[in-house]
């Protein structure tokens, strides 16, 4: 191991952010603060991407290591202390000059910082805690701040970097607990999951203290996360979503992250991807987590021990549309908004917007459109009062080789590594064009 | 009839109210922006000038009987660069007139959809202007910035802006349309329109005099995973025509 003291803050900043880039987590989302005058900065709820890598991923926040240095040997990490890297760290003065400087440029929506662990947990989390106290105290910082959690460090440290950031993360790494003793050596699921829960505690326990006293501190406002790597070890997609689900439901977490496996070190045990990271894998997963959160699914419905792996040609949804043809089709003036919900190509904003312009007008098939309906999926599970807007068979299999042609396309590409795009919430940025008057006219009268 | 307003929501609601102030059925009129206008043949044209008590009647009306979204909705629509915008704004107030409070839900409705899609279109690029807007520092202290925007979203932006650096002195500039936003350290924010040429050109970059602008291409770069690339997915969330601006695709 190599460490050099004497690099620039260039070279510096190359290898503590190449060192950082494999963590996923690049959101700003989840906290609303205006801006006031004696300070630098505000947030936004929906959290502000500034700009996007050559990788497609949404560039946000500063993402850096403040070093790495690491005791841990986990096999598939780059910062693996057996690997031979030049080791560097920045100073808490150096993070605070970049993320400041960078933020008043416009470039970043504030700081991501996470670790190697330098000499020990505490040691480490001293050092990022102090870091961001600078920030916030000294440079008057009101943007975005993330800090990783360090398992294994002294609660109360945890607690005083609760205060100052925004949100918190502790990697799961693996979805399992063999699965980690396996390939991480020095950590456990245990070590893991109580930074985790701490955090939990504390941002309930600081829920209750806002309603009492509206000025009390806020503790990791935006909530917490974490990550998992796909494809490293042999759990299925079922083992990874129920993780997932359970990780929302008993630890309150904000999102979960995947990350498909990209071999950085050479390691007997790990596996080698053929053809590449298994991006589509990880596309499914997010398609699915998305389903979880706000669509009302369970990991149950969509798969099952004896189905464990998603559907390759199909995403998740349409799967499971297609395999329960007894609830469909649904009415679109009459159906409730979690039944709309569950329909193939409508998404939270055209359902609701489906709710709100059905009050004062009978909706067409020509009006979803406008609302940013996908009607090559929706239209084989909707009806507009009472007419579909072709002649449908509902017989899972022509339904299933309709939408696998639409869906083909895509999974072509990804197969070509070409259009990965992270799903999103915001779909107006793709508003659909006004329907063609020959479109109107076919869903006018019922033919295709 | 065509009635000739001016290009701000001002001038259009003082149009809106010059159509209604005449009594004429609303099927034989138009409204059209002044500057744009080209005279046609048999077609008689009327220029509504800019007086501010009347258009302050008009957005009232629309405040107090239809809604304060649908009153924010029209006012980002006048910013849209469709030469249009005057009539689609006086169609949904047509509508909104006799329909009230419920208005902004008839999104079936074609002059509620068309305000509904400019209203979008704006929003959505003032979005992707906070997002990718870049200032550089010059040697003064001052931060400036340069846009193009499509439609004329300058002040959207800059009121981000002015909330997030409320302490700074910087200033954004919209190449297209010869209008800056100016903000002090004092916390003053104005628009300036009418940027002479030689004024544009102290926004250019220089790179020499900020070295923050290599750091940030530095962190762009490393910051990409190889084994991922994908131009595709890089060009539908961040279109071609904002990185002229952005410092991380300046050579």
């Amino acid at each position: 191991m190599v460490f050099d003291e004497r690099l620039t803050i260039e070279q510096k900043l190359k290898i503590l952010s190449a060192a950082a880039k494999y963590d996923v987590a690049c959101t700003s989302s989840g906290v609303e603060r205006k801006g006031k005058r004696g300070y630098v900065g505000n947030a936004e709820s929906g959290g502000i991407c500034h700009s996007f890598s050559s990788d497609g991923r949404c560039i946000s926040l500063l993402k850096i290591l403040f070093t790495n240095q690491c005791i841990h040997d986990c096999k598939y990490c780059i910062n693996r202390c057996s690997n031979d890297v030049v080791r560097t760290a920045f100073t808490p003065d150096e993070v605070c000059a970049l993320t400041m400087e960078f933020y008043r440029r416009n470039y970043i929506e504030g700081l991501f910082l996470s670790s190697g662990i330098l000499y020990n947990p505490d040691y480490t989390m001293e050092l990022l805690y102090r870091t961001i106290w600078k920030l916030r105290n000294e440079h008057r910082f009101r943007g975005y701040i993330h800090v990783k959690a360090i398992p294994g460090a002294d609660p109360a440290l945890i607690e005083k970097v609760g205060f100052l950031t925004d949100r918190m993360s502790v990697n799961l790494e693996l979805p399992t607990a063999d699965g980690l003793k396996k390939l991480c050596p020095g950590k456990s699921r245990e070590k893991i999951l109580r930074p985790m829960r701490q955090i939990q505690t504390g941002i309930s326990e600081n829920k209750n203290e806002l309603t009492l006293y509206r000025s009390a501190p806020s503790f990791v406002p935006a909530g917490q996360s974490t990550q998992m790597i796909v494809g490293a070890t042999p759990e299925n997609d079922f083992q990874m979503l129920s993780v997932a689900e359970a990780l929302y439901q008993r630890f309150g977490l904000k999102r979960v992250f995947y990350s498909a496996f990209v071999p950085v070190v050479p390691d007997k045990s790990l596996p080698v991807p053929v053809g590449g990271p298994p991006l589509l894998r990880e596309h499914r997963l997010y398609q699915a987590d998305w389903l979880l959160r706000f669509y009302g699914f369970e990991a149950g419905e969509l798969l099952t021990e004896e189905r464990p792996n998603f559907n390759v040609l199909l995403d998740p949804k349409c799967d499971w549309a297609v395999r329960h043809l007894e609830r469909f089709p649904i009415e679109v003036m009459t159906a409730d908004y979690p039944s709309l919900l569950r329909v193939p190509g409508l998404g939270v904003r055209s359902a609701k917007r489906i709710i709100m312009a059905r009050r004062t007008g009978r909706l067409e098939f020509a009006d979803l459109k406008k609302f940013g309906v996908v009607l090559k999926r929706a239209a084989y599970f909707l009806t507009c009062q009472g007419k579909m807007m072709a002649p449908v068979r509902l017989e899972e299999n022509y339904i299933t080789s309709r939408l696998i042609g639409e869906e083909r396309k895509k999974t072509c590409e990804f197969e070509n590594a070409s259009s990965f795009r992270q799903l999103s919430l915001f779909d107006d940025m793709h508003l659909e064009a006004a329907p063609a008057p020959s479109d109107a006219r076919k869903a006018l009268f019922g033919e295709l | 009839m065509v009635y000739l307003c001016e290009s701000s929501l001002e001038g259009i609601f003082c149009g809106v109210y010059a159509v209604y102030a005449d009594r004429q059925p609303l099927s034989d009129c138009r409204l059209s922006l002044r500057e744009d206008y080209e005279p046609e043949l048999f077609c008689s044209y009327k220029e509504i000038p800019l007086d501010p008590s009347k258009a302050e009647k008009v957005a009232k009306k629309i405040r107090n009987h239809m809604s304060m979204d649908a009153y924010r909705a029209l006012s980002r629509a006048a910013l849209h660069k469709s030469p249009e915008r005057a009539d689609q704004i006086l169609r949904f107030i047509a509508l909104g007139l006799s329909a009230g409070r419920r208005i902004m839900q008839m999104l079936k409705e074609p002059a509620v959809y068309e305000i509904f899609r400019m209203d979008q279109y704006v929003k959505n690029e003032a979005h992707f202007l906070v997002e990718f807007s870049r200032f550089w520092k010059q040697p003064s202290g001052l931060y400036c910035g340069t846009i193009g925007p499509e439609n004329d979203v300058l002040e959207l932006v800059a009121s981000h802006f002015a909330d997030r650096f409320p302490d700074m002195d910087w200033a954004l500039c919209d190449e297209r349309r010869k209008k800056a936003a100016l903000h002090t350290s004092s916390g003053a924010l104005a628009i300036c329109t009418g940027i002479t040429e030689e004024e544009s050109r102290l926004f250019d970059k220089n790179i020499a005099a900020d070295c923050y602008i290599k750091l940030w291409k530095t962190f762009f770069q490393t910051i990409a995973i190889e084994e991922r690339k994908n131009p595709r997915c890089q060009r539908n969330m961040l279109p071609l025509r904002y990185r002229k601006y952005m410092t991380e695709f300046q050579p």
